[in-house]
């Protein structure tokens, strides 16, 4: 399996229409089908609304601010529900990959396409909120594109590592239940990271080390680019060559995922 | 019977050795423990060893054996599901591997759905399915249930589906392991015949327990004991040691 043919044209095909499959079960039998893509962001978005912005007053002093925790909210979404369901994709389909033979990143990826799909649509509903609230359209939004394709590309990358893992240690799924709960609270999503910035030195310090993960970096870059050039980001604080650090990261975490899944993927049809 | 002297697929010191678990090694805590305690956590059984076979185009080869004799595993190689330890498998043309009838197949989707799905993981394109679409439907005989989901159709309805995929499909080689008997006595007669009509056009490599099959279908028969290639050659040949075995 070469780079050439990842994406060829059979792989293309069996690639779409895994997605179409998945996309057409996902929300079979549910009275608001397709809706809940929607209705779930939005409903972490009110929750988190009503506790941090009503009764704790966490945002006062951020313009636009239920534009802000939603375009965090919907980023996190985004990348829970990729990672959830990569870790899952393997042995989920462990049924295809004993009896039929085909390159098995295909799974990974479509599991990742649906999250991929919803997030566009909690996009629009995004930039409908952005504009009832009265933020300024820019062409600078369309720098979200970059950002997101950077995230999903780190998404896919844990995806590989977590599914491939999975097929031999089903322990992951527990680690990885914690690790993504404390990682909702070491990125800046309820919070804002002025909050850390102005709390002493340490503050200083910790704020750099929050702003090194690449999902704080593209959801604090998002927020610069759709809601306000207030948001403190990674450029803004960090200076020299760690600041693409983030980005390093998120292509040696791809690059390294995608070695061990080949590595590990010719024995899947054995172990899963 | 045409002869043709091209290989279709070419099989040479083929090894393939299974990593069974010993204790409950699946899991961390296990992994750990025995890693601590040096214990490899899995003992090696050897499945084949050191299988030469070549198979030419528009052969009918059955490959017979014991249970365990690794027929299965063997198919599995030749499928690409399974990577061999050592040797080497060389395929000309394209495959089509029916290790199980219906993979992939969903019960929550239509049978039209399932089709199209089923190709896509054989390796076909939505083109290429729409132009045995309705071959498959004819075969099957279920022209008024496609728009169905699938868990409404009977379990033969869903097994007649799946084989008539299987057979319609077009590829080069087709590989069958013990799919033959499904439906009802009409519907077997007409598989019967379709088989009996693929002779010299098609390669087929067909696993199998029923010797009658082997004797009525195949052109070449290969009997695999132990996880090597104990005798091949004619059908009746190969049928009449598969028999012998039990009566050692």
């Amino acid at each position: 399996m070469g780079i050439p043919n990842v994406l060829c044209r059979k792989n293309r095909i069996l690639l779409g229409e895994l997605v179409k499959t998945d996309f057409r079960l996902r929300y079979q039998d549910s009275v608001l089908g397709y809706f809940w893509a929607v209705l779930r962001p939005l409903l972490m978005f009110a929750i988190l609304y009503v506790v941090f912005a009503k009764l704790l007053r966490f945002g006062d002093e951020i313009p636009h601010y239920p534009v802000y925790l939603l375009t965090g909210t919907v980023l996190w979404n985004f990348f829970t529900e990729c990672t959830n369901q990569g870790i899952h994709s393997i042995v989920q389909r462990g049924d295809l990959i004993r009896k039929i033979s085909f390159p098995k990143y295909i799974i990974v990826v479509s599991a990742t396409a649906t999250a991929l799909i919803n997030l566009a649509i909690n996009l629009c509903v995004i930039i409908i909120f952005a504009l009832f609230n009265g933020v300024t359209p820019s062409f600078s939004w369309l720098l979200i594109i970059p950002l997101i394709l950077e995230l999903y590309l780190f998404s896919l990358g844990i995806s590989f590592l977590l599914g491939a893992i999975n097929v031999k240690y089903r322990d992951i799924t527990s680690i990885w239940d914690v690790l993504i709960q404390a990682l909702f609270y070491a990125v800046p999503i309820i919070y804002p990271i002025t909050l850390v910035l102005e709390s002493g030195d340490f503050g200083q310090f910790a704020s750099k080390i929050i702003l090194l993960n690449p999902i704080a970096q593209v959801i604090q870059d998002a927020r610069y680019n759709l809601i306000t050039n207030t948001t403190v980001t990674t450029w803004e604080i960090i200076d020299g060559p760690l600041q693409f650090l983030p980005l390093i990261l998120v292509v040696v975490t791809l690059a390294v995922a995608a070695l061990f899944f080949r590595r590990r993927s010719r024995r899947f049809a054995e172990e899963v | 019977m045409s002869q043709k002297p091209h290989t279709a697929i070419k099989v040479t010191g083929l090894t393939k050795n299974f990593r069974l678990p010993t204790e409950r090694a699946s899991g961390l805590k296990q992994a750990i423990l025995n890693w601590l305690k040096g214990i490899k956590g899995y003992t090696t059984q050897q499945v084949l060893r050191g299988v030469d076979l070549e198979i030419k185009k528009g052969e009918f080869v059955g490959i017979v054996g014991r249970n365990g004799s690794g027929k299965s595993t063997l198919l599995k190689l030749l499928a690409g599901i399974y990577y061999p330890e050592q040797g080497n498998i060389e395929v000309h043309g394209s495959l089509v591997p029916f290790i199980e009838l219906g993979v992939g197949f969903n019960p929550e989707l239509t049978g039209r759905e399932n089709v199209y799905l089923n190709g896509a993981l054989l390796g076909f394109s939505n083109k290429e399915m729409t132009a045995m679409y309705d071959d498959i439907v004819q075969f099957a005989e279920l022209e008024p249930f496609m728009d169905a989901k699938l868990k409404n159709y009977s379990s033969g309805m869903q097994v007649r589906l799946a084989f008539s995929i299987a057979i319609r499909a077009k590829g080069d080689i087709l590989i069958l392991d013990e799919v033959l008997a499904v439906g009802d006595a009409a519907f077997q007669e007409k598989c019967n015949n379709y088989f009996a009509s693929l002779h010299g056009n098609q390669t087929v490599i067909l696993v199998t327990h029923s010797m009658d099959n082997v004797r009525r279908f195949c052109d070449r028969a290969i009997l695999l004991e132990d996880g090597k290639v104990k005798t091949e050659g004619d059908p009746k040949m190969v049928a009449k040691a598969y028999e012998d075995l039990w009566n050692q």
